[in-house]
């Protein structure tokens, strides 16, 4: 028997050895929070040895830690003998550790993922809790880095190079939502579209930079006049549409006249060339008749063409 | 004297538990149901002295089962076997008149326990 | 893909995963009840030998053009493996924040620990109560996001799974009093299938 316990204490005393060395974060806490175990991971990154966290509350000794988030997850772990899980989405560390590779990491602190898991007595009651602590901030940092790469695809894929505004694709298909909300809600949304007048002309008098420069101009006009809500977009070459939403045609039409005003008095300069330009504009308010979002916009594109035939430079409602 | 038992549940499976957890040497006729409907008929028959009912399961469930049983006031013993073990299913079939509860899975010594201290066996 | 495996099951074998799969989430919907002082309705457990591309058809009680959000949490154990997959429909977060008790207000980050908390429960217990009737114990691996205000089709599509056949036990959840609805999906493997044939055949017999 003696031998038996003697290669059982060897076994056990590999194995403490083994966890020491685990390159994983190791913490037993007790009913009050209180630290139990502190093992060498922990030790190396909090720079703090055993002997001085020992039965220490561990919301004193981590400020860092939100304690009421924390104990919302534990008291579970407590109450239903159920171990949790928390990952670095939620809260990007739970022990506030500089990244385990100072010089060429790219995050400044260690990202974490914890496990908690209850530690029972023999009569199933939970007394204790083991809580594991993950360094994953290289998954992390190339999750973050691929986000923000997607994000970023996915603004150019709905965004006009040009002007910045939404592209014919993209802002058709927020018209499509707005046209649906509208049949569901019973709510009141106007469209606007317009152009350039005689824009060919700009183009042949003063080259296509300039007539770029034109373009530009006239979705800075339009990007300043804008309210938080409405939904701009280059539709064509010249041509440019608004979604205005909750907006009658009567409103929409104050609107309009502003626009137009503010590109009239706003002259282009470029390449030592003032260009003087308008536009013309057409208005329809949403009304039982339409059938599809493709339909509002032939209805404002006739309410355009009134304005054309009316001489340019002129804003009217489809009626 | 042998003991009609009817032990109902929609699953093959668990019919096939619930009698091979019936104590040994207890002198009894199985019947088997799969659903509640199928339990009031064999239960009219004579064949439900006991009973041995899931909660969960299709065309009628353990708890409209139960009711019944009450508003038609039939003669049968009424133990739920069920994976449904919130203590609200508990109180509810409790109050229904079921006897007993037992969790699922089901083991021989807590069947045997119940049917000891309601005096069946 | 291993074109060697072909694998079935029969129907006294659908029948006791169907039974099983009815203790395990009887089991943690216990400790959801417990944890937000609810009832929750159980269904019963829909069992099915599927195509992964069909994946999408077996979440019945989840409509495609629903928004929802999800983790998923691998497992293995004595040759079973699989995945965990916890689906919430985003109209539920608001009742659940108020049964979880936590304040503030309902954003992305709140709707991420309301889907953490629910998924450690019913996953944790479900597959606690799996492992337990069939004598064996499953390693989880730690929750992935995989995604939050998507569709269903954007939610599994993304991934490029490698196997092609999964025994899909869907089970969907409902709080009795509340707009709270998620589908729980336990997906385990072709070869995990085998295993547990044979776990299972050996409860038939018994």
């Amino acid at each position: 028997m003696g031998t038996q316990s003697a290669e059982d204490f060897k076994e056990i005393h590999s194995l403490m050895g083994m966890l020491q060395n685990l390159d994983v974060g190791l913490v037993i806490l007790d009913r009050e929070y209180k630290i139990q175990l502190w093992n060498s991971f922990m030790e190396s990154h909090s720079g703090l040895m055993p002997y001085q966290v020992r039965d220490k509350s561990l919301f004193e000794m981590f400020s860092e830690i939100n304690e009421d988030w924390f104990r919302h997850k534990a008291e579970s772990v407590f109450l239903l003998n159920n171990r949790a899980f928390t990952t670095w989405e939620q809260r990007p560390y739970l022990f506030k550790f500089k990244n385990y590779r100072p010089i060429t990491g790219k995050a400044e602190f260690m990202y974490q993922n914890a496990t908690i898991i209850p530690l029972g007595s023999a009569d199933g009651r939970v007394e204790r809790i083991g809580l594991i602590i993950y360094d994953v901030t290289d998954v992390a940092v190339n999750r973050v880095e691929l986000k923000a790469a997607n994000d970023e695809l996915k603004r150019l894929s709905r965004t006009d190079r040009l002007t910045g505004l939404y592209n014919r694709g993209f802002w058709e298909e927020c018209l499509g939502r707005e046209f649906k909300r509208c049949k569901r809600t019973g709510s009141v949304s106007s469209m606007m579209i317009f152009d350039i007048d005689h824009f060919k002309k700009v183009n042949d008098e003063y080259g296509h930079p300039t007539g770029d420069e034109v373009i530009k101009a006239a979705a800075e006009a339009l990007n300043i006049s804008l309210r938080e809500t409405d939904v701009a977009g280059r539709y064509g070459g010249e041509e440019y549409v608004v979604i205005l939403v909750n907006t009658s045609a009567e409103q929409a039409m104050i609107y309009a006249e502003r626009l137009r005003k503010l590109i009239e008095q706003t002259p282009v300069s470029h390449l030592n060339q003032t260009v003087n330009y308008t536009v013309s504009l057409g208005i329809a308010e949403i009304n039982d008749d339409i059938a599809s979002h493709e339909e509002w916009i032939e209805y404002a594109d006739k309410a355009l063409y009134r304005s054309k035939e009316g001489g340019r430079n002129q804003a009217n409602v489809y009626s | 004297m042998t003991t009609p038992v009817l032990i109902c549940d929609d699953s093959n499976f668990a019919r096939k538990q619930m009698a091979r957890s019936l104590p040994d040497g207890w002198d009894v006729d199985i019947t088997f149901a799969c659903n509640g409907e199928e339990a009031l008929q064999a239960i009219k028959e004579g064949k439900g002295e006991v009973v041995f009912l899931d909660l969960t399961m299709p065309v009628m469930d353990g708890f409209e089962t139960l009711a019944n049983i009450k508003s038609q006031d039939l003669n049968a013993m009424v133990i739920v076997v069920s994976g449904d073990i919130q203590p609200e299913a508990r109180q509810r079939v409790k109050s229904l008149g079921a006897i007993d509860f037992i969790k699922k899975p089901i083991n021989k010594n807590k069947a045997e326990l119940i049917l000891k201290e309601f005096g069946i066996l | 893909m291993n074109p060697t495996l072909n694998v079935t099951i029969t129907e006294d074998q659908r029948d006791c995963y169907q039974e099983i799969s009815n203790v395990a989430m009887g089991q943690a919907a216990d400790l959801l009840a417990r944890l937000l002082d609810v009832h929750v309705i159980l269904p019963i457990p829909v069992v099915n030998l599927l195509e992964v591309n069909e994946l999408r058809m077996a979440l019945s009680g989840i409509e495609s053009t629903d928004s929802v959000s999800g983790v998923c949490q691998g497992f293995i154990g004595n040759g079973i493996s699989g995945e965990a997959l916890l689906i919430f429909n985003d109209a539920s977060f608001g009742d659940i924040s108020k049964l979880l008790k936590y304040g503030g207000e309902l954003d992305n980050s709140l709707e991420l620990e309301l889907l953490m908390d629910v998924a450690n429960i019913l996953i944790g217990a479900c597959l606690r109560g799996i492992a337990e009737q069939l004598d064996v114990v499953f390693s989880q691996g730690h929750p992935i996001v995989l995604g939050q205000h998507v569709n269903l089709a954007e939610l599994i599509n993304a991934n490029n799974y490698r196997w092609t056949k999964t025994l899909a036990v869907e089970i969907n959840y409902k709080i009795e009093g509340f707009d709270i609805n998620c589908d729980l999906l336990l997906l385990f493997t072709e070869e995990a299938i085998e295993a547990l044939n044979t776990k299972i055949n050996f409860l038939l017999d018994d």
